[in-house]
């Protein structure tokens, strides 16, 4: 790795960590949701500091190359956030279900209600 | 004894009113003592459907965004849990189910034999005119056959909407009911909770218009999804439960 695209992507890493902050600041983001992307940051912060780290893991686990080890590992962490995503999606519509219903329901009876009244 | 009727519709202006008027000749009718109330979900129609409910001064309640028939039916249950139903029959907005047959689904649940009784089409070869075509046959004995490996029980008809169920269920649906494709893996989930289940015959009328779904992609989404989730739900242990009061 030259300095340059060291610095470059140190760069980019602040930026995204930045990014992540600030979201959860402003309450565009759930902090429990943030801890994930946050670590990501932190991780590429790792990988560019201290190269060798990365590279002995890919050796010990057999990787022919440690870019390879690198593509992997971010694939399985975007499904993993996908498949989390999903179970997310799942249960805010389902909250979304019990909303309707449940509003449906009152608004008949208010309805009933004020004719009752009138 | 309060029996109700839950009649989900989508865009069925033209059948709901015939269904209103059967509800009501059953009523008059002396020779049923049991009296039924109905409620109409309305679930967001595009046609007038909301119209010929307000206009007939029909029990309704109208969803304020669209649910699906899993959505619509399970606001039904919630309706009859909170106003303390004994039993809730579901009964097709389309025309399909007769009403003349409430009577023999109701009966065995009033008689607590069984938690549930579904209306079944497959039960006596003779008592239905109308058995679809072919090719659901295959798809209805393919849920049946996964029904039966999973719970030990045989449903011959899993798909049918024709159901009476007692209180218990009631605050079982009432609280989570199956949303896409409903009949068969609700069916699952009540034998895994340990209730029973039963089938009666009855007959079904064909669709009148509407649309039907030969689209044959469509169908075999439909069984995946369906046998996937009978599978998913099915491995549970089934819970052991004293017989019905």
């Amino acid at each position: 790795m030259t300095t340059t695209l060291r610095i470059v992507l140190i760069g980019i890493a602040i930026i995204y960590l930045w990014l992540i902050i600030i979201a959860v600041r402003k309450r565009k983001m759930q902090a429990s949701i943030a801890t994930f992307w946050i670590l990501t940051g932190i991780l590429l912060i790792v990988a560019v500091v201290i190269p060798n780290f990365i590279e002995t893991i890919s050796n010990i686990l057999g990787f022919e190359q440690t870019s390879n080890m690198v593509f992997c590992l971010t694939i399985f962490m975007a499904f993993c956030a996908l498949l989390y995503l999903t179970m997310l999606v799942s249960k805010q519509s389902k909250k979304c279900i019990t909303l309707i219903q449940e509003i449906s329901i009152l608004k008949k009876k208010v309805e009933e209600l004020e004719k009752n009244i009138n | 004894m309060k029996i109700l009727l839950i009649i989900p519709s989508y865009n069925e202006e033209n059948n709901i009113l015939k269904v209103y008027n059967q509800i009501k000749e059953y009523n008059d009718d002396i020779k049923n003592e049991l009296k039924i109330d109905y409620i109409v979900i309305n679930d967001c129609s595009n046609d007038n459907t909301l119209k010929v409910l307000q206009d007939n001064n029909m029990n309704y309640i109208d969803l304020v965004s669209n649910l699906g028939i899993g959505g619509a039916v399970q606001t039904g249950y919630k309706y009859a849990f909170i106003n303390g139903y004994d039993i809730a029959i579901q009964f097709d907005g389309d025309g399909q189910h007769d009403i003349n047959f409430i009577k023999d689904i109701y009966t065995p649940i009033i008689e607590a034999k069984t938690d549930i009784c579904v209306g079944s089409r497959y039960l006596n070869k003779e008592s239905s005119k109308f058995r679809s075509t072919f090719m659901r046959r295959v798809g209805k004995n393919i849920i049946s056959f996964f029904i039966k490996i999973f719970t030990g029980k045989s449903v011959t008809d899993p798909t049918s909407g024709f159901r009476a169920v007692n209180k218990n269920i009631i605050k079982l649906f009432a609280e989570d009911y199956p949303i896409d494709y409903p009949e068969p893996e609700s069916i699952v989930n009540i034998i895994k909770e340990g209730y029973e289940i039963k089938e009666v015959p009855v007959s079904m009328n064909e669709r009148i218009g509407g649309k039907s779904s030969i689209d044959i992609f469509k169908s075999i989404h439909y069984m995946v999804k369906v046998n996937i989730s009978i599978i998913i739900d099915g491995m549970r242990f089934r819970k052991k439960r004293e017989k019905v009061k």
